[in-house]
């Protein structure tokens, strides 16, 4: 139900380039109020795709990431002319605390907005880009992505049974688990390989390598696409414009320049959160076109 | 038309002097169903891969085998691989990719069909096959009947003039087993696919058969219609033959010898024609068909009796995650020492569930396993593991090391026996496995890989033993053989535990029946009382005579 609604109905090519952009800027853009904002968007994307509970599920890794990074860079960066106290004989200057913190910002920014990659691009769409690219390198993904569960159910099994005569990773010596571990891994994988043979002869029977091949994934350019596309382009060449002049960082190496943002910075912030939030107006639309149709308002 | 032309084909795997097909002659005509039966290891799966040319094995042969007159080395590759069609045993190893969809076009993208006619064929097949709900699925969350569905489908997509069907039944419970063997049939009647099938189970193929195919030791030793084939089995007077035959039959010709001449209808070969031949006959059946039944049953049934609660399991209660609907709930079951239990129950009731949690391998969320009045939780897992053996659906995953003895080795030490090397040596002679011992377990085949299960096992010299599906994918003679190894082991005073759909073989051993239903044990009791009535967990012969007495009440 979810495919084809909103955000989540525009073409695979579009979406890439979305997040091919979005990190990119993310990672160009230097100023703690423009990533704070870009961080407030990517949020607001994420509640408005499914709530936020993938990017809850990801946000204790990401805090970890961000603590790390605040207190290690003042640690091991002494660049800047304010000191603010000496650690031992290590000096820990206002400058390089601020570089900590704008560099986390930038890191939760790009993380919580890739989180929504995870929603928007599908398997199936990221394969369709994929088999654009290289079609036989598409089919090893895909036959890798079957594989994953496959493997990790058979571990399973092989485990509980395993248990039974005594080949266990959960007792005996640490020497024991560690052969027995590598036992079992052994022994799936021989298992693997061999049922492999048979996969190869069910690719072989259905004339797998007898001339070029088609692929069966679809997905139309339409309309939406190709505006979406457009409003893209145009903030990204704002955007990039901005940055040309030097616009969208602040000075914080050698000494702490002003948080104020110039109007140059205020276009790079427009433009960015303008970028970020566009597709989100297909999911505005169509959540008010669903609306009208169940409710008539 | 799709027209084989088998002449004096012979082949032997390289570096093996005996044949694995001799001199066979066949000629299969267009929309023929084949059906070609015979014990593992007679040449049926040769025959069959020497017919598909992308998988035929690689070794001497002499003879030409022709497809629509032309042989089949000079066919083009592409064209071959469409034209014939090929569904094997495992249904998990044939599946390549991760989505039931991509499974179902992965054929087609081979042969650079274009999209919108990928499409067409998509819905088409989909909709035939009734998989619509099922596209945009993970091929790996679907059950085993479903995904040989899918296996079919996807060689259908194809549109292939002739179906070579490898034992697609084999792995499959019943049930799903009659719906493919359905579609088969569909595809054969509606469509005029040829169907060449090899299946070692052949008793509900019989009815559909336009010709059966008997193959040992890579000859053809016996070809016609099926009823010819019946009698011929019959005539023949061997364990080996007699066994394949539908046991509706072989009970309809131990009442009565065919005459010379045999109607059209006979011997019968499904319930329905022997509810008819008997009515010709002017036999009433019924007191004949319950003394059969009864010879069936008690004729074979151990004379141990059972008494004294061995395992107990009380309110067992069971979820795989909390999401997920409970598989047990509140279960009460006792197994009493020196039973021979079968545990019944449909597709994905619990059974394998339940016992995992008798084994010990799996902690119940509420309730608990008690041996002998000790609940596990105040039993050591060493100690539950000697005194409990456990044999999974999948023989495969009690094999850890690269041989057969040394697995076999490993367990026997592991039971503290003196001379590891000695006993594992003994135990591979008693269940006739000996020659295998420097085998690597997964080149055995699946008959000899539960042997070899079995005895790892038993080398733990378990008091209770739990089979889970112990008969899935053996030929009735191995089937037989492995009955007479489990009845020895009862005699011995083991306990056994078996969950099975295979009623056949419940009934011919078994003391005490139980069915798993809705997480619980719903019926209990000795196998006569447990089948008399039943239409669904009985055995043809019950069926005929449940049908008999509703007919005359």
């Amino acid at each position: 139900m979810k495919e084809g609604f909103g955000f989540r109905s525009l073409h695979p090519i579009v979406i890439g380039t979305y997040y091919a952009g979005g990190i990119t800027f993310g990672m160009l853009l230097f100023h703690p109020l423009i990533l704070l904002a870009g961080w407030a968007a990517a949020v607001i994307i994420n509640v408005h795709l499914d709530g936020g509970r993938e990017w809850r599920k990801w946000s204790l890794p990401m805090l970890i990431g961000i603590v790390l990074i605040v207190v290690v860079n003042p640690i091991l960066s002494h660049r800047g002319r304010t000191v603010l106290y000496y650690l031992g004989d290590i000096p820990i200057t206002l400058e390089s605390v601020i570089y900590g913190v704008t560099l986390a910002m930038s890191m939760l920014n790009v993380l919580t907005f890739f989180v929504t990659y995870r929603l928007t691009m599908t398997e199936q769409k990221f394969l369709y880009l994929f088999t654009r690219i290289s079609p036989k390198a598409a089919l090893i993904a895909m036959m890798a992505m079957g594989l994953v569960p496959r493997l990790r159910r058979r571990m399973q099994e092989l485990m509980l049974i395993q248990r039974t005569r005594g080949v266990t990773v959960l007792e005996g010596t640490i020497a024991q688990r560690a052969r027995n571990g590598a036992r079992l891994i052994g022994t799936l994988l021989s298992w693997t390989l061999e049922d492999a043979l048979q996969t190869a002869d069910s690719m072989q029977a259905r004339g797998y390598g007898t001339g070029t091949r088609s692929s069966y994934l679809d997905y139309r350019f339409r309309m939406r696409d190709w505006g979406t596309m457009g409003g893209l382009l145009a903030c990204s060449a704002l955007l990039l414009l901005t940055w040309g002049n030097g616009h969208g960082f602040m000075v914080i190496y050698p000494r702490l320049g002003s948080f104020a943002l110039s109007l140059g910075d205020g276009v790079a912030l427009a433009a960015y959160i303008g970028y970020l939030l566009l597709p989100l107006g297909w999911e505005w639309r169509d959540r008010r076109a669903w609306l009208i149709t169940n409710y008539g308002r | 038309m799709a027209h084989y032309e088998l002449r004096k084909v012979t082949f032997a795997y390289p570096e093996q002097a005996s044949l694995a097909l001799s001199d066979v002659s066949l000629s299969i005509k267009p929309g023929e169903f084949i059906v070609i039966c015979g014990p593992s290891g007679s040449g049926k799966s040769t025959l069959l891969r020497m017919l598909k040319r992308e998988v035929s094995p690689g070794g001497r042969m002499s003879g030409a085998i022709l497809l629509d007159q032309v042989p089949l080395q000079e066919w083009p590759a592409r064209e071959l691989a469409a034209h014939v069609g090929l569904v094997m045993q495992n249904p998990d190893n044939q599946l390549v990719v991760d989505t039931v969809e991509h499974e179902l076009a992965f054929g087609m993208e081979n042969f650079g069909i274009p999209r919108d006619a990928m499409r067409r064929r998509m819905a088409e097949m989909a909709g035939f096959f009734g998989l619509e709900p099922l596209l945009d699925r993970k091929t790996d969350e679907l059950s085993g009947g479903q995904k040989q569905t899918v296996n079919l489908a996807a060689v259908l997509m194809l549109q292939p003039k002739v179906l070579l069907l490898d034992e697609p039944l084999a792995q499959l419970d019943p049930l799903a087993a009659r719906e493919l063997l359905g579609m088969i049939k569909r595809l054969n009647e509606e469509w005029g696919i040829t169907v060449i099938m090899s299946e070692h189970r052949i008793d509900e193929l019989l009815p559909l058969a336009d010709r059966v195919v008997r193959m040992g030791h890579g000859r053809v030793l016996f070809e016609g219609d099926s009823r010819a084939f019946a009698l011929e089995a019959w005539n023949r007077s061997d364990e080996d033959w007699a066994s394949a035959l539908p046991s509706i039959t072989r009970w309809a010709l131990e009442l009565a010898p065919p005459k010379m001449t045999p109607a059209a209808d006979e011997p019968p070969l499904t319930v329905k024609e022997a509810r008819k031949w008997l009515e010709r006959a002017g036999m009433v059946g019924k007191s004949d068909a319950r003394s059969a039944a009864h010879s069936v049953d008690r004729g074979k049934t151990s004379s141990t009796t059972a008494e004294g609660e061995l395992l107990a399991a009380r309110g067992l209660f069971y979820a795989y995650d909390k999401h997920s609907p409970a598989v047990l709930m509140g279960l009460e079951w006792q197994i009493r020492r020196g039973d021979w239990a079968v545990l019944f129950g449909g597709n994905g009731s619990g059974k394998s569930t339940l016992l995992q949690l008798l084994a010990g391998l799996r902690i119940p969320q509420r309730g608990s396993v008690h041996w002998e009045g000790t609940p596990f939780a105040r039993m050591s897992s060493k100690q539950r593991c000697s005194a409990i053996g456990y044999l999974a659906q999948n023989p495969v995953l009690h094999f850890a090391y690269d041989s057969l003895r040394e697995d076999l080795m490993q367990a026997a030490s592991r039971a503290g026996a003196d001379n590891p090397e000695q006993e594992a040596r003994k135990m591979a002679e008693r269940f006739g496995i000996a020659h295998l011992l420097s085998r690597h377990p997964h080149d055995m085949s699946g008959g000899e890989q539960q042997l070899g299960a079995l005895a790892i096992t038993l080398l733990g010299k378990p008091r209770l033993l739990l089979l889970d599906e112990p008969t899935k994918g053996l030929d009735p003679l191995a089937k037989m053989r492995l009955g007479e190894h489990l009845r020895h082991i009862h005699d011995q005073g083991t306990t056994l535990l078996m969950a099975t759909h295979d009623v056949e073989f419940a009934a011919a051993y078994a003391t005490r029946c139980s069915l798993l239903f809705h997480g619980e044990i719903v019926a209990d009791g000795e196998p006569e009382a447990f089948f008399q009535g039943n239409l669904f967990y009985a055995t043809p012969l019950h069926r005929l005579i449940a049908l008999g007495e509703a007919g005359s009440r």
